[in-house]
């Protein structure tokens, strides 16, 4: 076993409940509402225990309203558990918000952290204030980034007139910039283009390798977690349903392959069959009694099924 | 400290990018201003003597003029702020930043406010001074307004912060806000001088921490009597320190206990 110092982040049972008021329909109903005391409880995250060692990317997945958003915000510090154990490097998040934001970095992918009406350099120079980062630390990460990504051109453009891509980019540049322990990736691929994508894969990666950082990744795009994860966590409906290495997950499900057969009419029939319990050529055979197949493919399953399988195999 | 000050240089830098603006504030002053003007001389006209309430006409108009300047300098939008980046979520980014989130917004606004003690208050004054010719004296009330202003401006951030701290519980505001910013400009002095309002009434205003606001630095100014070294100015400065250590304990508290029940939309 590790040492509990070995861990960046530490969670033991940790559940967060959040009070909603009964919304009753019609205009009358709203009337009712504002006078209501009719609360229930709606449970977003359901007794979750994880540990996470120093310098793992993990992805951390799950369908919307899964309760990816409301954990992260736990680990932050935003938000207080309502119930368990929650350490991040060493101290309670929401006790210590301040003391905890010098060592996190965070990025979400659909807001921007960056001062909207100033150059991307005076975000940086503000940063480097807010998270009093000596001199030869910050120059050294400068260069770093000189290195990894073509610098130049973003540093005297405003936030503002940046593309989505360019303003993510500087985003990622921006949660590591103080050297954080952690950082937390919110989608940070969302709206970007191919080359793009791939373009903030490798910056994250090489990041993690220099530096060491340990990454929490919430993602829908499954290229993400392919590039990037070493380990998955998938939680539904607040509940942890999966915990494992990528690894053990390709083995696990390694046994399925995806069947795609052109029918008459030029359509693709696509079946994924566990090999396991299924062998290829009886389905092959089921669908030539319906006519004639024209082409066959077979591949092997793409983390995107596996991960669906994993959500519908729980929810169904 | 250095970390708030980057803030306010860089509320500065921002304020600077939104050149247009000050001119449309400008712009907007001078109707307001000329509909105060013709307002005033007709109560002036209807009231038939050169002094009412101890003030002549153009004494009035000296201290609307610049309680129109004293109010776009000082004007903050934290409670819109603040309730739209509740309401879109945006409020976790300045959560995760390893400052206190008071004390962000208020070296934040502090830039703009000193941006716009230039471009709007300082040359209002100027331009008043010299068309007044002499009415308006220049000494050391000069550094005692510095002093009553500073103490304005943050008796009006908490007053800000305070209300901004209801949207956590409703996360709407307009309502709210509306409600305050009459009060404040009423009460305050900021539309109508504290003198013209009747007695009792204005006894009672002068209990409220509004006037601090604009009353009191104005006519600190304007040395009226009740604000000057021989006559109340440390008693009037010291209501403002009264206040403001007040409702900075007061407003603080209630951030406390709100934040806590923060959730946080959206993501």
């Amino acid at each position: 076993m590790k040492n509990e110092k070995e861990y960046a982040i530490v969670m033991n049972g940790v559940a967060k409940e959040f009070k909603v008021l009964n919304r009753r329909e019609g205009l009358m109903g709203s009337i009712r509402d504002l006078f209501s005391r009719d609360y229930r409880t709606v449970t977003a995250v359901d007794d979750i225990s994880i540990k996470i060692p120093k310098g793992q990317i993990v992805g951390y997945l799950g369908p919307n309203g899964a309760g990816k958003s409301t954990t992260i915000k736990m680990m932050t510090g935003v938000l207080e558990p309502s119930r368990g154990e929650l350490i991040v490097n060493g101290c309670v998040p929401y006790k210590n918000r301040t003391r905890n934001a010098e060592k996190i970095g965070v990025v979400f992918g659909q807001r921007s952290q960056l001062w909207w009406s100033l150059p991307l350099i005076e975000s940086f120079k503000l940063l480097k204030e807010i998270y009093l980062i000596p001199d030869d630390e910050y120059n050294e990460m400068m260069e770093l980034y000189t290195s990894l990504v073509d610098l130049e051109p973003l540093l005297h453009k405003t936030v503002r007139q940046m593309s989505l891509g360019q303003r993510t980019l500087s985003d990622i540049l921006a949660a590591f910039l103080h050297n954080p322990q952690i950082v937390f990736l919110d989608e940070p691929t969302i709206g970007l283009d191919v080359s793009m994508k791939a373009k903030i894969r490798e910056l994250i990666k090489e990041l993690n390798r220099r530096k060491n950082t340990t990454v929490i990744l919430t993602t829908h795009d499954m290229g993400d977690v392919d590039a990037l994860c070493e380990r998955i966590v998938i939680i539904d409906h607040g509940k942890m349903i999966y915990d494992n290495d990528m690894e053990h997950l390709k083995t696990y499900y390694g046994s399925y392959r995806t069947l795609k057969l052109r029918m008459p009419g030029d359509v693709w029939e696509e079946e994924v069959i566990d090999e396991s319990q299924t062998d290829v050529m009886s389905v092959i055979s089921d669908y030539q009694k319906k006519g004639k197949i024209l082409d066959i493919k077979l591949e092997e399953i793409a983390t995107e099924e596996v991960i669906k399988k994993i959500y519908e195999g729980v929810a169904g | 400290m250095r970390k708030y000050s980057a803030l306010t240089r860089a509320g500065i830098m921002q304020e600077l990018q939104f050149r247009l603006g000050t001119f449309a504030t400008i712009f907007g002053n001078l109707i307001y201003l000329t509909l105060i003007y013709n307002l005033w001389k007709a109560i002036y006209a209807s009231a038939g003597t050169e002094v009412v309430n101890g003030m002549t006409f153009s004494d009035t108009i000296i201290y609307l003029v610049l309680a129109t300047a004293l109010f776009n300098f000082l004007e903050m939008f934290i409670v819109w702020d603040m309730s739209r980046s509740i309401q879109s979520g945006a409020i976790v980014l300045d959560l995760l930043k390893p400052l206190k989130y008071r004390r962000l917004k208020f070296f934040e606004y502090f830039g703009r406010n000193v941006m716009t003690f230039f471009t709007t208050f300082l040359p209002t004054f100027i331009i008043v001074f010299f068309i007044t010719k002499g009415a308006i004296k220049i000494g050391l009330n000069i550094i005692f307004f510095m002093i009553s202003v500073v103490l304005a401006l943050m008796v009006n951030f908490y007053i800000e912060m305070f209300v901004a701290t209801i949207c956590l519980h409703t996360e709407s505001t307009w309502g709210i806000n509306i409600v305050k910013e009459s009060i404040v400009l009423l009460f305050s002095g900021a539309t109508i001088p504290l003198v013209f309002f009747p007695e009792k009434f204005r006894i009672v205003v002068e209990c409220m921490p509004f006037r601090c606001i604009y009353d009191t630095p104005l006519n600190i100014l304007l040395q009226k009597p009740g604000y000057t070294m021989d006559t109340g100015l440390w008693t009037m400065l010291g209501m403002q320190v009264v206040w403001c250590a007040g409702l900075s304990v007061v407003s603080r508290m209630f951030w406390d206990i709100s934040v806590k029940r923060i959730t946080v939309n959206g993501g």
